[in-house]
């Protein structure tokens, strides 16, 4: 690993630690962003290539804005990491998209500490911001059985520390489990309020299992919230974000106002979350990005950022992503005002217009790295 | 963000329901006798007649085809213009009696039993045919309702979109100079993958004309009934392969034509281009004189502004291709933030984003005789390859291109355009929507 690998983990670690509450200062998170592109621009040759191309380094860098950016799709093609790393401690992937035939990308993470330090005090304040503990209850699968999912993983590492305890009610497959009504029930009966995580698929998945008269989820006791994650992608179902949450409401009696959506991604170590928990049904549409992760709208013609409020591609400087590649632009639509992004939703891949074949992804049946 | 292009037009155009494709298809039925009686040369004379007028320069078809087809396409003026050009030269009466040549031999055989190979034979058209049109080049439309209308059935279409105003100006025109056979036609505008209404239209149809991605062509296949023939145009893509006889410089601008030619979206334009090394011709250099001239095209032939959809896409594309050019000795040429074209020299193939909007990746090539392993893993979806340089090695190239699943081996220059003739992803258009008869004598 490069020499200041390990010094420039523990300082973040250090400061992920002190929470997400406060905003850094730009002077802050610009020495941090500088001294993860030293690192990243001399360990990782093909970051390196990109960044000699356009000739930026760390010797002529003016502003962390400036530090060469990684197309998210290049997840799909190339291991962002120290060339002398040796084996990951996790390697994550993609969930690929609706075109299914792609190749997935992958994001290998030889520090795995540092992702649970960037995941812990955002999640914190999104969800539990006024409990220390509470049970979970988890619709996305296990990461024992999902080792690649970055999903599962914060699930199980935001137990771990979070929890009394967890139930895994899906499995890999998507299966639910036999004692998701118990589960349920047991909640309700100790009055405690739980914490209850899914993929918007798998709260559609659930309502629909009850409209079927399947067993499904039940109500919750009063103050427990929900974090709901993930679009639609891949999926056959389109339901709108109302319409979703009104289903979840009605199957365990939790709220809108505790209803949080989670934005992140395979290729991002940190996360975005919607601060309704904290400011009411008035944090709803917007994501709060954690103080090391900034987000900026760029003109996807000039990569210019555009005004604050106007729509643009995101593209992110994650601090977290020390392991592999800060710098990543997007194909997600959103704008930002005042640190903190609306998305727009998701565009990607633009399908081909016209009669011809997307032929590369018949190339890349082989693609992976 | 701005929208541009395909998707913004045809706002205020009236969509079909499933209703009004169930009573046009009633009333296109009940115009097939009167298109029964006529001459499939009287017919084809007519239809050329309509065709011509968008190459007249006075004419009103053509003025407005011009004025709105840049909005409506989502293309500059420029090509807009070059494309209607391109693709209204082949609906004259003399390249469809042509067509009709072509497939048929003796084309009286639509109209009486004729003797054709020894055998007494008569094709017939469906009753009606129905054309699901995806796709945004213009044109595509026309030339399908041409197709069946020769053939004497009568026609229900769904132009691709991007593509309706062809389709509409053309019935119009019909409409002006010969009401019998524009009663034959129809001309509806639905939103692809409105199932009730496909499959209203794919239930009613005699033979049913499906065009677009895989997935679209499994799913209206899948609505008829067994009894309806379905001839399904899925995606296709295309190549060049660029021999060692090669005038490079020639070679590189007629290849940069047809990659630019419809910002890219035909299944004719090329996405991959391999340059046979081996001989004078080095593959880096060749990439780099693609670039040269995709710059100059810019001004004779200017791409339409993108969508942001597509904007963001080429960013992937481009930043993609970047990195590997640094990780395994490529090049990347663009147009920057001013064009959006793309030339990625990349020595072996290897994945990548699509490309689009006028990208082209070059790759060496050992030998021709090589081909067919670097385009293998086109399979089913490879239909154009364009060529220059293999002098008497050409009918070697079709032989490797046709294993490799390929159905039209052309020039370089001349990819953009097949003539009508053309065997449309290896068949023959005509004969795909006829039936035979054959009657043999008493002895």
């Amino acid at each position: 690993m490069h020499p200041r690998f390990e010094e420039t983990a523990a300082i973040l670690e250090a400061r992920f630690a002190e929470g997400s509450a406060v905003p850094w200062t730009d002077d802050a998170f610009g020495s941090h962003a500088f001294a993860v592109f030293v690192v990243q621009y001399e360990s990782c040759s093909v970051y390196r290539s990109l960044c000699d191309a356009r000739g930026i380094t760390p010797a002529n860098l003016a502003a962390w804005t400036d530090i060469p950016a990684v197309p998210a799709t290049a997840f799909k093609y190339f291991d962002f990491i120290d060339d002398g790393a040796g084996a990951p401690e996790a390697t994550f992937r993609t969930s690929g998209t609706t075109r299914g035939d792609e190749a997935r990308g992958r994001h290998l993470v030889p520090r795995l500490s540092l992702y649970r330090a960037a995941l812990l005090a955002p999640l914190r304040a999104a969800l539990m911001p006024d409990r220390g503990r509470a049970r979970f209850i988890s619709l996305i699968p296990n990461p024992v059985e999902v080792p690649d999912s970055s999903l599962s993983y914060m699930v199980g590492a935001a137990a771990d520390t979070l929890a009394g305890g967890i139930d895994w009610l899906v499995d890999a497959a998507g299966a639910w489990s036999s004692e998701t009504e118990a589960v349920c029930r047991r909640a309700a009966a100790t009055g405690e309020p739980v914490v209850l995580l899914g993929t918007a698929l798998a709260f559609q998945h659930a309502i629909e299992r009850a409209a079927r008269g399947e067993p499904s989820l039940g109500r919750l006791p009063d103050g427990s919230r929900v974090m709901e994650t993930g679009g639609f992608k891949g999926a056959t179902r389109h339901v709108s974000r109302d319409e979703l949450h009104g289903g979840i409401t009605s199957l365990t009696g939790i709220p809108a106002e505790r209803i949080v959506n989670e934005y992140g991604m395979t290729e991002l170590l940190s996360q975005l979350w919607e601060p309704v928990l904290v400011e009411g049904l008035a944090g709803r549409g917007v994501h709060r990005p954690a103080p090391w992760l900034r987000v900026r709208a760029l003109d996807p013609v000039t990569l210019h950022p555009v005004p604050e409020g106007r729509d643009g591609i995101l593209c992110f400087f994650d601090l977290a992503n020390l392991g592999s590649v800060a710098h990543v632009l997007t194909e997600d639509v959103g704008s930002v005002v005042d640190g903190r992004v609306r998305l727009r939703g998701r565009a990607p891949g633009a399908e081909p217009r016209g009669c011809s074949r997307a032929m590369d992804e018949l190339m890349s049946a082989a693609g992976q790295p | 963000m701005r929208r541009l292009g395909p998707g913004g037009q045809g706002v205020g155009a009236r969509e079909a329901s499933a209703g009004d494709v169930r009573e046009a298809c009633a009333r296109l039925r009940a115009a097939g006798p009167e298109l029964i009686r006529r001459s499939t040369d009287d017919i084809a004379g007519v239809l050329g007649v309509v065709g011509v007028r968008f190459l007249d320069s006075d004419d009103p078809l053509r003025r407005e085809a011009l004025e709105r087809l840049p909005h409506e396409s989502g293309l500059s003026p420029r090509m807009a213009s070059e494309v209607l050009e391109g693709m209204a030269s082949d609906w004259s009466a003399e390249r469809l009696r042509r067509m009709l040549r072509a497939e048929f031999g003796d084309p009286r055989c639509l109209d009486r039993p004729t003797e054709l190979n020894g055998r007494r034979l008569m094709a017939h058209g469906p009753g009606l045919c129905v054309q699901i049109v995806s796709g945004s080049v213009p044109g595509v439309g026309v030339h399908a309702l041409l197709r069946s209308l020769l053939v004497k059935a009568p026609t229900l279409i769904k132009p691709g979109r991007g593509d309706e105003l062809l389709t509409e100006l053309f019935a119009q025109g019909l409409g002006e100079v010969d009401s019998g056979l524009a009663g034959a036609l129809a001309v509806l505008r639905w939103r692809g993958g409105s199932e009730a209404i496909e499959r209203e239209a794919m239930t009613a149809a005699d033979v049913a004309i499906v065009y677009g991605s895989d997935a679209t062509v499994g799913a209206l296949r899948a609505m008829a009934p067994a009894t309806t023939r379905v001839v399904g145009y899925h995606h296709r893509t295309g190549v060049a392969l660029v021999g060692r006889d090669s005038e490079p410089d020639r070679a590189a601008s007629d290849l940069a034509r047809s990659v630019a030619f419809f910002d890219q979206r035909g299944c004719v334009c090329p996405h991959r281009t391999w340059v046979e090394t081996g001989g004078p011709l080095d593959a880096m250099d060749f990439a780099a004189r693609v670039a040269q001239a995709m710059a100059h095209l810019e001004s004779s032939l200017p791409a339409a502004p993108l969508s942001p959809e597509e904007a963001s896409a080429l960013q992937q594309l481009r930043g993609t291709a970047e990195l590997r050019a640094g990780a395994s000795g490529g090049r990347v040429w663009h147009g920057g933030a001013a064009a959006p074209w793309t030339v990625i020299f990349e020595p072996d193939p290897v994945p990548g984003p699509t490309t689009l909007a006028r990208g082209v990746r070059v790759h060496a090539l050992q030998d021709l005789e090589v081909a067919g392993e670097a385009l293998a893993p086109l399979g089913e979806h490879l239909q154009t390859v364009g060529y220059a340089g293999f002098g008497a090695r050409l009918d070697r190239l079709m032989e490797i291109a046709g294993r490799s699943g390929a159905s039209r081996v052309v020039p370089l220059r001349a990819m953009s355009f097949p003539p009508p003739w053309w065997l449309h992803d290896g068949r023959g258009p005509l004969l795909e929507l006829v039936r035979w008869v054959e009657v043999e004598a008493e002895r």
